[in-house]
């Protein structure tokens, strides 16, 4: 099969996000053959390169979000007109209620088919005339923005629209719309793939859009995190009426990828959750846990946590009655500060325990935020202390399933948390965990760790002492979570689990092929007529 | 343990530091069971500035995941997920008033005026010494140093104009070398300021029948006037800062106005005002160049050609690099051809060639030709200006990154 894998901001390029879930698919899957169309977010990405690609990818074709070529094209009238009316539909679109499901809360699935043929409509023009960019930019867009907020039933936010208000809003449709310009959608390109495989949602899931309009290729969106939820988040700073289109725009963007998606495999229950709200159908949702190497941790996973110091300690007193560890990157958002007042909890009623805390901080405000934390210690710990900063990432530092492998106890007191990485990989060791209830902690952990709320330094505490002074249990709940992990969350169940979608993708939406065989050369009876027939979907038609 | 909870309370804002919250916020997640007789009323108090800035319930949920309330606690306020939790806050949230909402941020400036302002004198200062220079040489020499000095100022003028107002950075105009007036354009407007160097003298020559020789050998030298250069050069600080009034003012104007309208309705005055300013600037600095020099010289001339300048820049930097190139080479031509056309009169039988400028330099004098020419284009841009640059999408932002999903 040939997959046309779309990112953007992502896989190939070195510093892309979530690439290593992308060459573990792609390699993973060597019987198929792989398309990379890949969008840069900005012109340091497109530096740093790409990583290694394996055989099986056999065309890659790029494109940058962060900037764009005005390609000399003028409209004429009728073309004007044409985009006037689309665009207008599309703004009109967005002031016809909150974002999120049609359905709910005012937005009429006429008003999501209003938003649909006006993006297809765009996608149409763009690609028999050109000229996109210069007519997003031009002022018939700002034009039609001001008249759809004037626009009696506009929510109040957009009412009060500034110019500058509409300028920026109409520069970001115009950013957004930049994959409308490319020459992705011929036969040879999507137009010819068996499938479009979107790694993200949002901007990722347009091309693949577009090529199901164009082609008939089925898509499969992809989403570890939110990009409608990051959306919100990245533009709190934007004056209310930009936040308020273009949180419609996003959520409108979105339901259309939920919308004709043939599969959409969120990364966790949470995401699932967004995209059930956001308008996906519960029939072709399929969450697929994103795949960690277990292999590292192997070695720390057939030792049990920390038992053998732990049976001596328990025969002579004062002994070391077991560590605490935490990894991860050092930023606010990690709550060390409840951790480390959990811990001189923790302190007063073991007093031997240790706390190891693991991890790099890349930025400055991942730095500032340690040099508090260390501050914070010192105070908490005066004299010997016992809680240790390790730095990761650096050539000295320790082997990460090492760190694990110190720990009887692995804490994640994260306050926002997507996908808890370190709980996993604790749990690969074979380590009994406490976290915070965040995210997609709960539906990691399962039962195999104890979880509290966040921010609650108190429930922290008792939650590790009960754990410290209990090797049993914590055995027990290792053991378990080791096998747990095993289960769910292997690099190998991934590519499984996106093996069997693309089966069955493939099995049930071959309807592209019928289209091509009309175009390319128009042989009678060359497409059987089960094919047009609901049921007769597994029918493949040879080119 | 009360006084660890009382800690935990006081940290909890600090664990917040990642996410914009107003000062003295209480802890996020409630200790327990709400006791109160409203549970969300409590909750809606410490997200209070979410709950009014946010534009639908999806927001509001999303700014609740944001600080570490889950379905779990959602659970504690009698609701089945965040979603409902969010939906239910955003409907009871007060909105804050109409009148309250400020008139949006003030514009960016741009970078401080200091570095761009002293890149402004760079032409001004350059020309100076170009013309100081030719004052002290004769001969050989003058020539190497003329050279030396126009190929410095067109370099300074370069730099002037390759940041700060008079340039296209943060324009809405993609690509990567789009600050770069069209290479035409550009050489046109050399070829104006050239005129204004020598074309009087040319024109003059050619009018009452010399120099029948090369210039430079024993007929004497160019026949140049520095005035127009020297105020033209001079006159890069007032235009940059008139491009930076302009940029300034159109940044108000437009997070002030509510419609298109209104916003082209005093974006025009504003560009007819900069203009006047930048045309009374360079009339003074040519008439104070032309007693510092003893040169004869019109100021109208000169200050025609600086608006014509000034607005062909203002139209590049915006976008507009059609019309600008076009009424820029309409200008050079006429000055040429009018230079042309004198010399070509002297021949035998083509007198009638030179008639119509031989009359209007009769009736003038020298300087109406590039008064005229001049004066004419920057009146056909300066309409073509006040209709472009009065459309809100000239000066519309850069495109903004797109967010991250980390």
């Amino acid at each position: 099969m040939r997959i046309g894998l779309l990112t953007e901001g992502g896989y190939p390029y070195a510093r892309g996000e979530a690439r290593l879930w992308c060459d573990r698919l792609v390699r993973g899957l060597g019987q198929h053959e792989f398309r990379l169309y890949a969008l840069s977010r900005d012109r340091e990405q497109e530096r740093a390169g790409w990583v290694d690609l394996p055989a099986q990818v056999t065309q890659v074709r790029t494109a940058p979000l962060w900037t764009a070529e005005v390609d000399g094209t003028w409209y004429g009238r009728r073309a004007r007109r044409r985009f006037a009316r689309h665009y207008g539909d599309l703004a009109a679109g967005l002031c016809a209620g909150p974002a999120g499901a049609p359905g709910q809360g005012g937005y009429s699935p006429a008003e999501a088919d209003r938003f649909r043929s006006a993006l297809y409509g765009l996608a149409e023009l763009a690609r028999e005339e050109g000229g996109m960019v210069a007519a997003l930019r031009s002022e018939e867009a700002v034009r039609a923005l001001e008249r759809v907020c004037r626009a009696p039933g506009a929510p109040r936010a957009a009412r009060e629209a500034r110019v500058t208000d509409l300028l920026l809003v109409g520069a970001h449709l115009e950013q957004a719309l930049r994959p409308l310009s490319l020459d992705w959608y011929e036969e040879g390109e999507l137009g010819s793939v068996d499938l479009c495989h979107a790694a993200a949602g949002g901007l990722a899931a347009l091309p693949g859009l577009l090529a199901r309009h164009f082609h008939g290729v089925p898509l499969v969106v992809t989403e570890y995190g939110v990009p409608l939820r990051a959306h919100y988040l990245g533009s709190a700073d934007a004056p209310p009426a930009v936040r308020a289109l273009l949180a419609a725009f996003h959520g409108r963007l979105a339901a259309e990828a939920y919308r004709s998606a043939a599969v959409l495999t969120p990364g966790n229950t949470h995401v699932r959750r967004w995209q059930e709200r956001c308008g996906a159908d519960r029939s072709k949702v399929r969450t697929v846990y994103p795949g960690m190497s277990a292999a590292r941790f192997a070695g720390a996973g057939e030792r049990p946590g920390g038992r053998a110091g732990e049976r001596a300690g328990a025969a002579g007193a004062g002994a070391e009655p077991g560590t605490l560890v935490w990894v991860g990157r050092i930023e606010p958002s990690k709550d060390l500060v409840t951790l480390l007042h959990a811990f001189a909890a923790v302190r007063q009623r073991v007093p031997g325990a240790r706390l190891c805390v693991a991890g790099s901080a890349p930025d400055p405000e991942g730095a500032a935020y340690l040099l508090h934390c260390e501050e914070l210690a010192g105070r908490l710990f005066p004299g010997d202390p016992p809680v240790e900063f390790v730095e990761m990432g650096g050539p000295a530092a320790p082997g990460l399933a090492d760190v694990y492998a110190r720990g009887a106890v692995i804490v994640l007191s994260s306050v926002v948390e997507g996908f808890p990485v370190s709980v996993v990989e604790a749990m690969f060791s074979g380590r009994a965990t406490v976290s915070t209830d965040v995210g997609a902690v709960v539906e990691v952990v399962g039962g195999t760790g104890l979880v509290v709320p966040p921010r609650d330094p108190r429930a922290l505490a008792e939650a590790c002492v009960a754990l410290l002074g209990d090797p049993e249990r914590r055995d027990r709940l290792g053991a378990a979570a080791r096998a747990r992990a095993m289960e769910l969350f292997t690099v190998e169940q991934n590519v499984a689990a996106f093996h069997r979608i693309y089966l069955e993708v493939a099995g049930r939406c071959p309807a592209r092929r019928i289209a091509e065989a009309d175009a390319a050369a128009p042989r009678p009876f060359a497409v059987p007529a089960e094919l047009r027939v609901a049921g007769a979907g597994s029918v493949e038609v040879t080119r | 343990m009360n006084g660890l909870d009382e800690r935990g309370r006081a940290l909890g804002n600090h664990g917040a530091a990642g996410r914009p919250a107003p000062a003295g916020t209480p802890p996020v997640a409630p200790p327990g069971v709400p006791s109160g007789a409203d549970p969300v009323k409590a909750l809606m108090l410490r997200h209070r500035e979410l709950c009014e800035r946010a534009v639908d319930a999806l927001e509001i949920a999303a700014g609740l995941e944001a600080h570490g309330v889950t379905d779990r606690t959602a659970a504690r306020f009698r609701h089945r997920d965040v979603f409902s939790l969010a939906e239910e806050m955003y409907a009871r949230a007060a909105r804050v008033d109409e009148d309250e909402v400020p008139a949006g941020p003030p514009a960016a400036a741009g970078p401080p005026p200091a570095r761009w302002a002293l890149r402004a004198l760079l032409p001004g200062a350059l020309c100076a010494g170009t013309v100081a220079a030719l004052r002290w040489t004769t001969g050989e020499a003058r020539l190497v140093v003329g050279v030396l000095g126009l190929a410095a100022v067109a370099g300074g003028v370069r730099l002037a104009l390759g940041r700060g107002p008079l340039s296209s950075e943060g324009r809405s105009v993609p690509g990567p070398h789009d600050w770069r007036t069209p290479p035409g354009a550009r050489a046109w407007a050399y070829l104006l300021v050239g005129y204004a160097l020598m074309g009087d003298g040319l024109l003059h020559a050619g009018l009452v029948g010399g120099p029948d020789d090369l210039p430079g050998g024993r007929y004497g030298d160019w026949p140049v006037t520095l005035t127009p250069l020297l105020a033209l050069g001079l006159s890069c600080a007032p235009a940059v800062w008139s491009a930076h009034l302009f940029r300034a003012g159109v940044g108000r104007k437009l997070a002030g106005s509510r419609g298109l309208e209104e916003f082209a309705a005093t974006a025009r005055p504003l560009l007819l005002g900069v203009v006047a300013v930048h045309l009374a600037a360079v009339s003074g600095l040519s008439a104070l160049c032309a007693v510092l020099l003893d040169e004869h010289s019109t100021p109208a001339a000169t200050a025609a050609l600086g608006a014509l300048l000034l607005i062909a820049r203002l139209l590049t930097v915006h976008g507009f690099t059609h019309a600008p190139g076009v009424v820029l080479r309409a200008v050079g031509w006429t000055e040429i051809a009018s230079v042309c056309l004198v010399f070509a009169g002297r021949l035998p039988g083509c007198d009638v060639l030179a008639g119509p400028v031989e009359t209007v330099v009769s009736v003038w004098g020298e300087h109406a030709v590039p008064l005229l020419a001049c004066g004419a284009g920057a009146l056909v841009l300066l309409v073509h200006a006040c209709r472009r640059l009065a459309l809100a999408s000239a000066h519309a932002p850069a495109g903004p990154r797109p967010p991250s999903d980390r």
